[in-house]
């Protein structure tokens, strides 16, 4: 299947300092990647470069086989930026209109705002809605022209719990549809949950591309509990423990090499009960990865 | 042409009818002045000649309040809500924007001239023909482009407190000695000449001239189309010029 975006050894920089370097990315249609890493790590210029709003400095960028910012890939893209639009005199409906208007598959205005249970706000000024509501507007204008790629760069900043949950059902559908996305947020369990694959930046760099799970096989650190009457001293020489703790029956075991220490520990299973294990979650990960603590 | 047409339906609401200081600065205040000093305070009989030419001046610092209040603001304060960006992001880009908000500044200095003729026929009683009328829509059209492209260019600074000042320096500076306030035969002997280079001098000039069935002049058209050429290479050179050194984003 041919990408939809094809980056080769992309460089960026304002002046002296280098923003992105080496960047190698191929998304193919239908993928949702979920872009993270540090403030100023690079994200947003990624976005901005791919949107043509910037331009690469050196190695090969296309978007949908263009170069980015060409009337072919505007009309096939739908951006979230982080910046939303409370434009003065102008309401909801005005604008879905005007953006409407531009595209050659746009969606009707009045369908979208029901669709996204955004009727009520239709007559509503932009500069009069909450942070939330135009989320959910800047939301809707992404989606008008029906795009087959969104950018959506910290989409549920400001939103309520319910918006938060509505935005993710609505990210589902489209990716049901097939629509791609690269999707950047601060909050990664929402990014765990719906990206098919990770791309971690890490200093203008991508540090690691790939699905979480193919993560969390790289990063192994897990927490096993369970209860158990065996001596806390019986682990410590397990494969990957890093320590041990135990109160009362309540035994608790940290490891570097989670399937290791698991494999270790099925002679004694017989005596532990109620074992638990937790691996770390893509925000564990962030933080050690984040810290050095694993290249 | 659809997406300009829709895109001068959403300026028109949000610049106009949804934005009284637009009107006020445009329109109602320079009508308030036109009366101010042809009605209000002025004593004895007011010779046609002298409502004929303020009616004229006043045109202009319409356009003039218009290009570099209003429209510079707009421009500034749509570049920082985000509208030039999102713009820049569609399919149509942002020239339908540009195209929108000009024509909206040029209707605006068209409801200008009606709104000070009307006054001027109804509480000066001023007659003209409908030759004169329409020369003078058309001179004061083509008139307020250099100033109009001057807002535009302003718009481009960095801060709205920095285009406030902007506006202010050069605005009432500039009506002042272009003879707007009053005429210019009335400023010191050195500041006339400098006076008498200012676009709003050219366009003032020749539309109180078209008003009073005076000889037109060559000066003023050549003056008029000088400031316009010369704008127009600055913008665009200007613009240009700040795309590439901000690598395509024009941002706040």
């Amino acid at each position: 299947m041919k990408p939809i975006i094809q980056a080769t050894q992309v460089q960026f920089n304002y002046g002296a300092q280098v923003v992105l370097s080496g960047v190698d990315l191929t998304i193919h249609p239908g993928e949702i990647i979920g872009l993270i890493g540090e403030n100023g790590a690079g994200k947003t210029t990624l976005l901005n470069l791919l949107l043509g709003l910037r331009t690469v400095k050196q190695g090969q960028l296309t978007v949908f086989d263009q170069r980015p910012g060409s009337m072919i890939s505007k009309q096939k893209i739908g951006s979230m930026l982080q910046g939303d639009l409370p434009i003065r005199g102008v309401t909801v409906k005005d604008m879905l209109e005007l953006a409407a208007v531009q595209y050659p598959n746009a969606l009707k205005p009045t369908d979208l705002l029901a669709e996204l249970e955004l009727t009520p706000l239709a007559k509503r000024r932009l500069n009069a809605l909450s942070g939330g509501q135009l989320r959910r507007v800047t939301f809707a204008l992404a989606l008008i022209g029906n795009p087959d790629l969104l950018f959506l760069d910290e989409p549920t900043v400001g939103m309520d719990t319910n918006a938060q949950q509505a935005f993710w059902q609505r990210i589902n559908a489209l990716k049901a549809q097939g629509k791609t996305m690269i999707i950047t947020s601060h909050y990664l369990p929402e990014i765990q949950a719906v990206a098919d694959r990770i791309c971690l930046l890490q200093k203008g760099q991508i540090a690691f591309q790939g699905t979480f799970q193919a993560l969390q096989q790289q990063y192994q650190q897990v927490e096993i509990t369970c209860q158990t009457a065996l001596p806390a001293a019986t682990f410590m020489d397990l494969p990957g423990v890093t320590a041990v703790t135990k109160t009362g029956l309540q035994l608790q075991i940290s490891s570097e090499a989670g399937d290791a220490t698991l494999g270790a520990l099925v002679p004694f299973l017989a005596q532990l009960k109620q074992v638990a294990v937790k691996r770390e979650s893509l925000a564990d990960i962030f933080v050690h990865l984040t810290k050095g603590a694993v290249a | 042409m659809k997406t300009w047409l829709v895109q001068l339906k959403f300026d028109g609401r949000r610049l106009i009818l949804r934005n009284f200081s637009f009107q006020f600065f445009s329109i109602l205040m320079p009508a308030g002045f036109y009366l101010l000093f042809t009605k209000v305070m002025v004593t004895g009989n007011v010779p046609t000649s002298f409502n004929l030419k303020y009616m004229a001046s006043m045109m202009v610092y319409s356009g003039t309040i218009n290009a570099l209040f209003g429209i510079a603001s707009i421009l500034l304060r749509d570049r920082e809500t985000g509208i030039l960006q999102w713009s820049r992001l569609t399919p149509a880009g942002v020239k339908p924007y540009y195209l929108s908000i000009g024509c909206w500044s040029l209707l605006m200095n068209v409801l200008a001239v009606l709104v000070l003729g009307t006054i001027a026929v109804i509480v000066n009683h001023v007659d003209l023909t409908f030759g004169q009328w329409l020369s003078i829509g058309g001179i004061a059209i083509l008139g307020q482009v250099p100033t109009l492209l001057l807002g535009v260019l302003m718009s481009f600074v960095s801060r709205a407190e920095t285009l406030s000042v902007l506006s202010n320096v050069i605005t009432f500076p500039m009506a002042i000695i272009s003879g707007l306030w009053w005429p210019i035969s009335m400023l010191p002997n050195w500041l006339q000449p400098i006076g008498k280079l200012m676009p709003t001098y050219f366009v003032n000039d020749w539309l109180g001239r078209v008003a009073t069935h005076g000889t037109l002049v060559k000066t003023d058209i050549w003056g008029t189309g000088v400031w316009i050429v010369g704008m127009l290479a600055i913008v665009l050179c200007g613009v240009q010029l700040l795309l590439k050194r901000s690598d395509g984003v024009v941002s706040a």
